[in-house]
Order: structure tokens, then sequence, then C-alpha cells
């Protein structure tokens, strides 16, 4: 694993790429940071750099996590790794790792940033309140990160893997917007379930190439939503709602900016993280099998 | 060392290697020969835990595959058919790496992968980018890679393929070479490469396995041939009635006539040595016998005549090429 770590760093730093999202990352803080912290001799650093430039983490970490897996499959130089005796979890930590160290770099610039701060005449609790935020904001970048390795893995073609994660990132990025969207009524979760069940029931259907369980499937599962929604249509409602904002990537940072530590949101993104990774190793195992 | 039973594989339905079986052992070479098509990637592929079996079980050195794959995996170096190298290191990097993610030993990782450039004619080229290099660099570059960590086996996919002939014949020096220490297989459509290299042959067609042995051995095994080629003193028509006098004999035909010498081809019924009874009866008329040779099967005829029936029939099928 180190070994892939190791290799995938230096590759970052080999060519332009690393260096030149670094610059990016770091230019895009530090703009906002003279903008809003030193011209107005503001010291929240966590709201008016991080939080306002963080959608330039859509650009960054699909172009920074494009290469992970799609170039190795584009190349065939993803039969070395899976030869050699390292576990598919071992490349996938590896390759992670490295990129989460990539993005460390404009971290730790922030940081300086920050420390800045202090100099000029920040207290204390600002201070740390700033780091708290810092860490946030990595952790919210290494959980998008792993979803676009996860994408990188699905595909041999770089531009689609980046495509497919800016995709995927700016729609967790708009989801608090699409949430309040679907709040209106409760027949558009209606209609989200029911398409949601299709769906399900149309891959069980394929996967099981019986035509018969996939109808057997919808229609119970169109019963139960049906049920649900004459009896009970607050619920599904509800749970429409929190699977939706379960989606919002971005959401849980703003506790951070807004001053408080949470745990739930450090564990909200530790979690997405992990369970991207555990889609991508399975992922790479089941391409053996077919 | 490696046993293979039963082993199958499927793309989507279309099997490329069925029910297949083979033992490999310790400290041969073997050759896996075949048409394009034939399954060699694959099965290649397979034994390196790359691709997982549709059904059927492969045993490295006592390590089913997929259940300890990591310890079947240590034992081997393995070159796909395209070398897995980064073109953006240089060969020491990549190297390097190679050694670090084969697990050798910090210690250990300057000094093997020294002696893997140096065994592969490296040493002058290792402070230069990959991207740089020539086709031929390349490939020795993917077969040094093949050597770090003293893997038991070796495998190599097509090692020679689009190689210019001296690094052809440098390369076929290098297999000679490595089958001294460890155990190699290596894939190839070329014949006269395998019947160079190998002391055992697996022949493969269409995801089957035609025919296993040593090139000798799969000479005899096409059973006795019964054809003889002589050239004798004489006229045509006093050569081919001692000839077919001879007891056995099915057909006589002229090869050329000039200068008073016969050349021509004869076939026994049963595919019976019949040199001796022929020389005999030759001479009892006469001719003296200038030259008599029974015909040997080559590996070319062993190849075509197991491989070539099939293939007639299917040869549509056969640009849809071995992977996917």
């Amino acid at each position: 694993m180190t070994a892939i770590l190791k290799r995938e760093f230096r590759s970052s730093f080999s060519g332009m790429m690393g260096w030149l999202l670094t610059a990016f990352l770091t230019a895009a803080s530090a703009l906002y940071f003279f903008a809003n912290n030193l011209s107005f001799g503001l010291t929240d650093f966590g709201y008016y750099t991080l939080y306002q430039t963080v959608f330039v983490l859509l650009v960054y970490v699909p172009v920074l996590a494009m290469r992970s897996f799609a170039e190795e499959k584009h190349s065939r130089t993803d039969q070395l790794l899976l030869t050699s005796p390292v576990s598919v979890w071992g490349i996938v930590l590896g390759k992670y790792l490295a990129m989460c160290a990539v993005f460390a770099l404009p971290c730790l610039a922030d940081g300086v940033l920050i420390v800045v701060l202090r100099a000029l005449g920040s207290t204390n609790t600002a201070l740390l309140s700033n780091f708290s935020s810092l860490l946030c904001y990595y952790l919210l970048g290494c959980a998008a990160i792993a979803i676009c390795e996860f994408l990188s893995s699905l595909t041999e073609n770089q531009i689609i893997a980046a495509v497919l994660g800016f995709g995927a990132l700016l729609l967790t990025y708009l989801m608090p917007g699409l949430q309040s969207l679907f709040n209106a009524g409760s027949v558009v979760a209606l209609v989200a379930f029911t398409v949601l069940a299709a769906a399900a029931s149309l891959g069980a259907g394929l996967r099981s190439r019986s035509f018969t369980l996939g109808c057997f499937l919808f229609a119970a599962l169109a019963v139960g939503i049906a049920v649900l929604f004459t009896v009970r249509s607050a619920w599904l409602t509800e749970a429409f709602s929190s699977v939706l904002g379960a989606l919002a990537l971005f959401s849980p940072f703003e506790d951070f900016v807004n001053g408080s530590f949470s745990i739930p949101a450090l564990v909200y993104y530790i979690s997405a993280a992990g369970l991207f990774l555990f889609f991508t190793a399975q992922g790479i195992e089941k391409r053996r099998w077919n | 060392m490696i046993e293979v039973s039963h082993l199958t594989r499927e793309y989507s339905g279309r099997p490329a290697v069925s029910d297949l079986s083979f033992t490999v052992e310790d400290g041969q070479v073997y050759g896996l020969l075949g048409p394009n098509g034939a399954g060699k990637s694959t099965i290649m592929n397979i034994i390196t835990g790359y691709l997982a079996a549709t059904s059927g079980t492969v045993t490295v050195d006592g390590h089913p595959l997929p259940e300890e794959a990591d310890a079947a995996k240590a034992c081997i170096g393995y070159l796909p058919e395209t070398p897995p190298l980064y073109p953006e290191m240089t060969v020491q990097e990549y190297l390097t790496f190679a050694a670090e993610l084969k697990g050798v030993k910090r210690a250990e990782r300057t000094a093997q992968v020294e002696k893997a450039a140096r065994r592969t004619g490296l040493t002058e080229v290792m402070p230069r980018l990959i991207r740089n290099l020539s086709k031929g660099y390349r490939q020795r570059v993917g077969i040094a890679q093949a050597l770090l960590g003293h893997p038991k086996v070796i495998i190599l996919d097509e090692p020679t393929v689009g190689l210019d002939p001296a690094q052809v014949i440098e390369i076929r020096r290098l297999i000679r070479e490595l089958g001294q220490g460890h155990t190699v297989i290596f894939s190839s459509h070329i014949l006269s490469e395998v019947q160079a290299v190998c002391t055992r042959v697996l022949i493969l067609s269409h995801g089957h396995l035609v025919a296993e042995g040593t090139p000798q051995e799969l000479s005899a095994q096409l059973g006795p041939h019964g054809v003889l080629h002589a050239t004798a003193l004489g006229s045509w028509s006093a050569v081919a009635a001692a000839v077919r006098r001879v007891k056995g004999i099915q057909s006589v035909e002229m090869e050329s006539e000039e200068n008073g010498e016969v050349a021509f081809t004869a076939r026994s019924a049963s595919g019976e040595d019949l040199r001796a009874a022929v020389s005999q009866a030759l001479a009892a008329a006469g001719c003296a016998v200038l030259n008599l040779t029974a015909e040997t099967l080559s590996l070319e005829d062993i190849f075509l005549e197991l491989t070539e029936p099939e293939e007639a029939e299917t040869d549509n099928q056969e640009t849809t090429g071995e992977e996917e």
C-alpha cells in the first residue's frame, strides 16, 4: 500500500497536474482571504474564505481523482497492481490516501493564512474555530475524493470520470435547494418513490432474467407505497426529505462554519468516504468476474 | 507448481476457455501455443489472479485461487500482453516501485533491481523516462519487473511480439536462461519460437487443450506416419516397380528425375516404417540408394493438424479477438 501511495503522490507532481491543482485551490483561498478577511478585518476564516470557496472543490476534486483508476485501466497498468501481492483494499486505500495527501497541501496553505490572522490580532477562540472549520473542510474534500475515485473506477476514460464526478458533486451541492423544491407536497414524494421502486424492480427483473419477478416486486412495492401514502402521507414526505438530506454532502460543513464543532458532521464525512471506498473495492473485485 | 482443473471462463456467456485441465511441473519451460483467440491470455490472466474463473479451480504452489490469492500472487512474476508501464517514471523508479509492490525488503531492493536490470540488459537506460524508450526496451522493462521478488513461476504473455529479429533472439535466450532457475510459462503463436525454447508444449484451440507434451512426444503422439522420401540411381520405371513390390507399400510418387537419379515419396498403408525393406528391394533391383529418410512431423504440422479443422468452421468468429 505504501508503495502505491508514494508512487501516486510522486506521479501527481511529476506532471503539471498536481502543481496546477494546488496553485488553483491556493489562489482561490488567497483571493477570498485578501478580499474578505484582510480588507474588512474579519477574523472568521471558515465562513469568509472556506465556505465561500467551497464550490471550487466541484472542479478541483473531480480533476484530482479522474486519473486514479480510469488511467490505470486505460493503459493496462492495473494488471501490475492486481497481480501483485497487494489486496484490492490496499490498492484503493493507497490511491485514496495519496489524493488526500495532495489535497492536504492547499489546506496547509490555508492553515498558514489562519496563523497569519492570529498574528494580525485575532483571538484564540477565532483561531480554534478557524482550525476546526479547516478540519471539516478537509474531511469534506476527502469524502468528495472518495466519491470521485469510485466514479473513476467505473470507466476507462478520464474525461468521463471527471464529468461524472463534477455532475455528482454538483448534485450534492445543489441538494439543499432541490430538497426544498420537493418538500412542496407528498405527491412529489409518492412519484419519486414510485420511480425508485420501478427502477429497483427493473434492475431485479433484468438481474434475475425473470419478467414475473420484476412485475411482482414492483406490484408489492407500489402497494406498500400507496398504503403509506393514504395512511401516513407525512412519513413519506419526511423519509424522502431525509434521504435527500443525507445526499447533501456540503450541508454538514455549515455547522462548522457557524462556529460550532459538530461531531455528527465529522462522522458523516468519514462514513461517506468509507462507504465509497468500499464501493470502489467491491467494483474492482467484481470486474474480475465479468 | 500450478494445477488447473476443469477451468472454464466465459465473457458474457461466450466461453473463452472451457473445461481446461493441466499441471505445470517445476523447473520446466512451458509454451502455450495457439492461434489468436484461443484463450492464451485468458488462462494467464486467471493463473495470475487478474481474472476470476467462471468455474473450476486453480492452485499455485499449493495456494488455491482466489482464497489465498496474495500468497499465490507472491509466487508469480507476470508480464501481460501490454507491459504495464508508467510512462512518466524512469526505469529505475519504476523497477524500485515494482520491487516494493512485490514486498521486496528495503535492504534487498537496490540489489534486486540492479540484478534484474543486468539480466535484461537495461543497465544503461536506468535513468531514462519509460516514455522515451523503444518498444524493445519497454518489453525488457516489463520482463525485468516480472523477475523482481524471486518468483518461482514467471509468466510471459507473447513476450516477443513486435520486436525486431535481433531482439527476438535475445529474449529467447533470456527465456532459456530463466528456465534454469524458474518455472517459465510463455505464450506465443510463433511455432519456431516454442520449438526453440520450450521443454513442454500445451496447444490450445478455441479454449480447449488439444495436445500436451514435449515437442518430440507431440510428434510421436500423432502416430506412425509411414511416409519416406528417397533418392535412388536408375530409371523411374525400375525404381517404382521395385518399391511397389515391397510388402505394405500403398503408393509411390515421383518427385523428380534427372541425371539418372530418381527422387520419390513412398507411403505405407499401415504407417509402418519400411525404410529397411525399401532399401533392400532397391538394392536387389540394382538401384543404388543415395538418400532415404522417414518424414517426421514438425511442430508446425502438428499445430496445423490440431487447430485447423476447427478453425475453418468458425473462421468468422476469429476476428473477435481473445479479450472480451
